[in-house]
């Protein structure tokens, strides 16, 4: 299951993978994954895959596993650190992302979840 | 395997008539090295510009910093797989232009890191402010897509690094450095009763703009496998990472790798240094316990008594630095860690993205949160269009009189996770 | 010319030990004790005022007037700086120095510092609010803390960016600051792994966030059948002190058996404990180890029994490292003997 807020992976993918569309920040994500984790699910990508800070890019792809189990804590540790690293960046600057940038940050967020797919 | 570097030093670059190296100058010529780049037709347009240390100089987006070598005598060629062949490199003679570096620049993709400014403040936090540097700004054709541009300003790069590279095959060495790892067995026979040490390398590997290439090889798809640290002067590994500023590692420390030298510095003394283990950063998460555990397995193979791991990159990153203690830790072999920081702006928040009581030796680059003022600078080179265009198109803003408050993560090199600077935090 | 007001206890005052603690807090004008030390390293920059002495056991126990009284002291002096001990491992000294410099911080905004041993309780509760620079252990440590102590001051005084926790002295206070280092980190990474090899001592320059956390236990299910045994560092021993627990920086425990004992005496026990004022514990143990209340409670039937071993150290400035190693031994054998919950004392 991929848990993205970024159109284009979920128009790429939508048809063929298991994709929850988050309209919403980067944090959304990041909770609606936390959310899920608590529920059984397990990550399956790092959730700040990337060096794109999260102070530089509002667009964030993650993949989980499509069953749940028992609860994974190396899991939930890993989100819970992740929503931690994300509130200590400062976010002001992406209030001048112009459309060509968010094509651009789409393409680098598409690009690394798929470094992970092609598995 | 052992290889002889022989460094002519650079005092001064120029453009001229003729590409040479006399007397401590490089001389360059301007349109044989636009001709070189125009060769890829993906560019539309390229100049070359020089910035000089103690210049009122600015140069953005950075992409990657290389450093012109050559090989003298030996097998292969530099930049193996990449532009040269793939035959092993790393034995023989190498010749350096230190003291000169090739500079690429492009707006490959929106955000803009990637500052080294010539002089002032920001000039100190960089290393490649006190090199002369041939700064490349190449223009893309129009409809270029981000993946065929990146790749053709990359191998720019490498072109002309080769190029000037090329200037110092038969000149005298000022001064030579030589290095030399024994075999395993040799090793053994040669130092047994001193403690031995591996170098655990991690290499950035996520996806575009994030990715690294050994022999030409994607280190993504690639399994945890060793290397001789020679062969990663003769540029073995080479940088295909753009992001971040502060922590990626160019092509340029690649090639100057801080941890192998030191290592190399203490070898036989000290400690003996048996060999290098390079592992990727994939953002799979099965990948990455896949590449600690053969991290940790290599190591034990190697029956070293410590390594030094060295990560690039922030993040995800962290995780990897971590498996990679945890489990090294647990067989018992000790490790020290080097990484750098994302402390928040007020240094207070968490360092690293992960922890653990396993990781008690660490080696700080520094907070990259860390605020600092950039004042105008007097020329620009790279893309000036966008630097005009958006206040806070930077990480922070840009001012109206040209200055730039930013974190220090969008200095070139800043906080480099090899260690190649003195920057530090407590 | 700077002005400074200082901060020290009795006995750095010279006006007593452990006995003379209990004096309220007292202007004098000018130097007093360690102030010489902290003038001679100010020279011309700096003037130390005024000198408030005050008994640790006064400070802490009477805290809040402690603190309004100290505070309105150093109001009328206007200083530029206030200084607090330094304290090295005293504790209550620690916790005096701490909570008199933060609030002097916090209610006269004027830069603070004080000075104290890591291991000082004081230092942990302290050092995220206020700058403490880290001196040794005793007080045989003053001229390296005063070395460390007088140019931070000097800095906080005239209001200069302080550096990171290593250049300028202070115990790390979770605020990281950037700055150079005299080699590069290639180079340190070396040599702290060969020291690490070697099994020398070294400094980890980002230490791993504490993971000391102790997740509590479930609730005892039915205290009436519970076996409940006491555990104190508040030093009581039997009578002698028999295995001569040291009154402070305890090197070891003591396990006593109270099979029959129904409540102690002052004929039968006393406080090994050297940081606080011993007359009240000697006069009647169970204020720090409560068996009488306990036998009672058993009698009542409200607890199952009163375990018939207690275990006693003595927590003024006991390394961590210490506490830990004793904790560790005392736990195996509670557990062995079937016990269901401790009550742990101390002072």
């Amino acid at each position: 299951m991929i848990i993205t807020n970024n159109d284009w992976v979920f128009n790429k993918y939508k048809n063929s993978l298991n994709v929850v569309y988050i309209d919403g920040t980067f944090k959304d994500v990041l909770i609606a994954v936390r959310d899920k984790l608590h529920m059984g699910h397990e990550l399956l990508t790092h959730p700040l895959g990337s060096s794109v800070k999260p102070s530089e890019t509002p667009y964030k792809s993650i993949m989980i596993t499509d069953n749940k189990n028992n609860i994974n804590f190396n899991s939930i540790y890993m989100i819970e650190n992740a929503i931690i690293t994300y509130d200590k960046f400062n976010k002001d600057k992406l209030k001048f992302i112009n459309e060509k940038i968010a094509e651009d940050l789409k393409l680098i967020d598409l690009t690394v979840l798929e470094s992970a797919l092609n598995i | 395997m052992k290889l002889e570097l022989g460094y002519i030093f650079i005092k001064d670059i120029q453009f001229s008539d003729v590409s040479k190296v006399e007397n401590g100058t490089l001389y360059v010529n301007k349109e044989e090295v636009k001709a070189l780049i125009l060769e890829d037709q993906n560019f539309k347009k390229a100049d070359v510009e020089l910035a000089k240390p103690g210049e009122s100089v600015r140069i953005m987006p950075v992409k990657d910093v290389i450093e012109p070598r050559v090989k003298v005598e030996g097998p292969g060629g530099i930049f193996p797989g990449m532009i040269n062949k793939v035959e092993t490199v790393g034995s023989g003679k190498t010749n350096v232009l230190k003291g000169a570096a090739v500079l690429t620049t492009g707006k490959i993709v929106g955000f803009q890191e990637g500052i080294i400014d010539m002089t002032g403040p920001g000039a100190d936090y960089t290393p490649f402010s006190k090199l002369n540097n041939l700064v490349l700004v190449c223009e893309p054709i129009d409809s270029l897509k981000q993946h065929e541009h990146e790749k053709a300003l990359r191998f720019a790069g490498y072109k002309v690094a080769l190029y000037l590279g090329a200037l110092a095959k038969n000149l005298t060495p000022d001064e030579v450095e030589v290095f030399e790892t024994p075999t395993l067995v040799e090793g053994l026979k040669m130092y047994p009763g001193l403690p031995r040490v591996a170098y655990v390398f991690m290499l950035q590997s996520q996806g575009l703009l994030h990715d690294t290439y050994v022999y030409g090889v994607d280190a993504k798809q690639s399994l945890t496998t060793m290397i001789y640290p020679t062969e990663v002067m003769d540029g073995a590994i080479v940088s295909g990472n753009c992001v971040s500023a502060c922590d990626k590692n160019t092509t340029y420390h690649h090639l100057n790798n801080p941890i192998i030298h030191d290592l190399f510095a203490e070898h036989g003394k000290t400690l003996n240094f048996v060999g290098v283990i390079i592992t990727n950063e994939n953002v799979y998460l099965a990948d990455k316990e896949r590449s600690s555990y053969w991290s940790a397995k290599l190591v034990e193979f190697l029956g070293v008594d410590g390594v030094i791991v060295s990560e690039e990159g922030f993040g995800n990153p962290d995780t990897d630095l971590i498996m990679n203690c945890k489990k090294i830790e647990a067989k018992g072999i000790k490790t020290v860690l080097v990484t750098d920081e994302y402390a928040g702006r007020d240094g207070t928040s968490q360092s690293l993205a992960d922890a653990d009581a396993s990781a008690n030796a660490v080696v700080s680059a520094g907070n990259a949160n860390e605020v600092i003022e950039l004042p105008p600078m007097e020329k620009l080179i790279g893309h000036v269009k966008v630097a005009d265009v958006i206040a806070g198109g930077f990480d922070g803003s840009l001012h109206k009189d040209g200055s730039i408050t930013a974190e220090l993560q969008v200095i070139t090199g800043a906080t480099n996770e090899m260690g190649f600077n003195k920057l530090s935090a407590r | 010319m700077m002005k400074i007001v200082h901060y020290i206890n009795q006995f750095f005052a010279n006006v007593g030990g452990e006995e003379m603690a209990h004096i309220p807090a007292e202007v004098r004008e000018g130097i007093v004790g360690p102030g010489l030390a902290f003038q001679q390293a100010f020279k011309d920059e700096a003037e130390i005022v005024a000198t408030i002495v005050c008994g640790d056991s006064y400070f802490n126990e009477n805290m809040d007037e402690a603190k309004k009284t100290i505070i309105e002291m150093v109001k009328k002096y206007n200083p530029d700086l206030f200084i607090a001990g330094p304290a090295f491992n005293a504790g209550r000294y620690g916790v005096a120095c701490g909570t008199i410099a933060k609030a002097v911080k916090d209610e006269l905004n004027i830069p603070v510092l004080t000075g104290m041993y890591v291991e000082n309780p004081g230092a942990d509760m302290f050092k995220n609010n206020i700058y403490i620079v880290s001196t040794k252990n005793s007080a045989a440590g003053m001229r390296d803390a005063v070395k460390k102590m007088a140019p931070l001051a000097l800095k906080l005084g005239k209001g200069e960016k302080i550096g990171a926790s290593s250049e300028e002295g202070y115990i790390p206070n979770g605020v990281r600051v950037n700055f150079y280092e005299k080699e590069r980190g290639s180079k340190r990474a070396v040599k702290m792994l060969l020291a690490k090899l070697s099994g020398k001592e070294f400094q980890t320059e980002f230490p791993m966030p504490d993971f000391d956390r102790v997740t509590a236990n479930p609730a005892v299910k039915d205290i009436t059948k519970a076996k409940i045994a006491l555990v104190t560092s508040g030093g009581i021993v039997p009578k002698g002190n028999p295995d001569h627990i040291e009154s402070s920086s305890a090197s070891k425990y003591g396990k006593y058996d109270i099979d029959g004992v129904t409540d102690l005496t002052e004929e039968t026990y006393e406080t090994a404990h050297g940081g606080y004022d011993p007359v009240y514990a000697n006069q009647d143990p169970d204020r720090v180890l409560p068996v009488d209340i306990m036998r009672e409670f058993e009698k009542e039937g409200k607890i199952g029994s009163l375990h018939r071993y207690f275990y006693t150290t003595v927590g003024n400035g006991t390394a961590v490292k210490s506490a830990k190693a004793f904790a560790e031994k005392y736990a195996k054998e509670l557990k062995a003997d079937g016990v269901d919950a401790v009550i742990l004392t101390s002072t």
